[in-house]
């Protein structure tokens, strides 16, 4: 798959998501702490201030810098079953640290989950996909997702960005900017749509090309 | 469905003898589970869907790939000095090989064995374990306590370690119709075992049906097989005066 137009956008300055994948794939195999280092120095900072913009969860900065030092931790333990060819690292890294954050709120909720048979890494299973097809077409259409996301209409991409970003249920969202739930639903599905369509779009040009 | 993209594997390689999944957790949901705002409650029956259903697992697969990219474009926060050689105080720790050893010696046997406990016990409450997802797999107790609602339906409650949602299987035997109800909240049922219709369709394993409150309809399963499902229900908000003491705690039925 070699185009020549890049399909991630590469500021100045800075490196491909490529590099993170490569380097998380030698922290994986052969537990390189210099590659780990890197990743750190690149991710730690995301991470907090991925934390820190969560306005779901008061997160003051101790608590930001706590969600980093475990989500680093478990990126240390779990590498070894990342698959560059399943996910970028961002990606996966994204899911590891949206597992802790999901870990972190039920312990503040200790009474429920005292007896439960299951735990966040059950639910939100990453290892669980099958199938070599399916994973080559998953790596193609992420770039190109990454990609697009940012031609969204605004109030479609606020929407999305509420519910990701802020870590926001479409209620939630809902109460607080006084939309109709049906409305937030709308907006994240046709943001969503919109993606289709440019992903599809893209990869028509990719097969023609 | 408004699925992110069109979903080009035809079922290549897993699972050809099933039938298609034909009902999906719509967008919306995906989108909450993804980022991780969606009740854990919800989450399991939307996590038990995706182990079985590839096109969702695609689904999912961008979703957090979307996630990611608002990751890496987060504005970055400076962390603390000491933050990296803390980190590596942590993972030598957790990395000291004879505690791994250890830790791994003890956790392997009893996997196994909780495994084999797990569908022993499924196996005595009827219930043919080896296709069940295995978040599901993860819930079975060791005592299924199989209530009867009607003649047609029983239900078995799960633990879930959550307050928010009622958890449970509902088997409906073969050939049963459940009487004809209503949902007072949102309810989402899996197929896990053979299959069932309603007014608006017939429902096969891995199939995941949202019901919403004023939703009436009538399941009856087919002929050849109990239908076992998984389902999610709102719990009840609490009903005060008289009448909430008469209300069955999991379904609200209605005389038909």
């Amino acid at each position: 798959m070699s185009t020549t137009t890049p399909l991630t956008a590469v500021k100045p300055g800075e490196q491909r998501t490529d590099t993170w994948s490569e380097l998380l794939g030698r922290v994986g195999k052969i537990q390189d702490q210099k590659a780990f280092k890197q990743l750190f120095d690149h991710f730690a900072p995301l991470i907090k201030g991925f934390c820190l913009n969560n306005t779901n969860q008061s997160f003051g900065n101790d608590a930001a810098e706590e969600i980093v030092q475990e989500v680093m931790l478990k990126v240390w333990q779990k590498a070894p079953s990342y698959d560059p060819s399943k996910a970028a690292a961002s990606t996966w890294i994204y899911t590891v640290m949206r597992n802790a954050r999901i870990d972190m709120m039920r312990r503040n909720k200790r009474h429920q989950t005292d007896n439960s048979p299951i735990e966040v890494d059950d639910l939100w299973d990453e290892d669980s996909t099958t199938g070599p097809v399916v994973q080559f077409q998953r790596l193609r259409d992420e770039e190109v997702v990454q990609a697009s996301f940012k031609i969204l209409p605004n109030e479609q991409r606020q929407a999305l960005t509420e519910v990701y970003m802020k870590g926001k249920s479409h209620s939630e969202v809902a109460n607080e900017t006084g939309l109709p739930l049906g409305t937030v639903k709308s907006r994240v599905r046709m943001g969503l749509q919109k993606l289709q369509a440019h992903i599809a779009g893209t990869a028509h040009a990719k097969v023609q090309a | 469905m408004n699925h992110l993209a069109s979903s080009q594997s035809t079922s290549s390689n897993a699972s050809a003898q099933q039938a298609p999944i034909n009902h999906h957790p719509d967008a919306n949901m995906l989108v909450e589970y993804a980022s991780g705002s969606l009740s854990w409650g919800l989450s399991i029956a939307v996590s038990a869907h995706l182990q079985l259903c590839q096109h969702c697992q695609q689904q999912h697969a961008k979703l957090s790939a979307l996630g990611g990219s608002y990751l890496s474009d987060t504005p970055k926060e400076a962390v603390n000095d000491d933050a990296f050689s803390r980190l590596l105080d942590s993972i030598d720790k957790v990395s000291n090989p004879a505690q791994h050893k250890a830790a791994a010696h003890k956790a392997a046997p009893q996997n196994e064995q909780a495994i084999m406990h797990t569908m022993a016990n499924a196996k005595k409450a009827g219930i043919k374990a080896e296709h069940l997802p295995r978040v599901v797999k993860k819930l079975l107790p060791p005592q299924l306590r199989w209530q009867k609602i009607s003649n047609a339906l029983k239900s078995a409650r799960l633990i879930t370690g959550q307050g928010e949602h009622e958890v449970a299987f509902h088997k409906i035997s073969k050939g049963g119709k459940v009487v004809e109800h209503d949902h007072r909240g949102l309810e989402v049922t899996l197929v896990l075992e053979g299959s069932f219709s309603d007014e608006e369709g017939i429902y096969c394993p891995g199939d995941f049906l949202i019901k919403e409150p004023g939703q009436i309809h009538r399941p009856t399963a087919s002929q050849n097989q109990d239908c076992l499902c998984l389902s999610v229900c709102e719990a009840p908000v609490k009903v005060t005066g008289l009448l909430g003491a008469f209300i069955n705690p999991f379904l609200s039925i209605k005389p038909a």
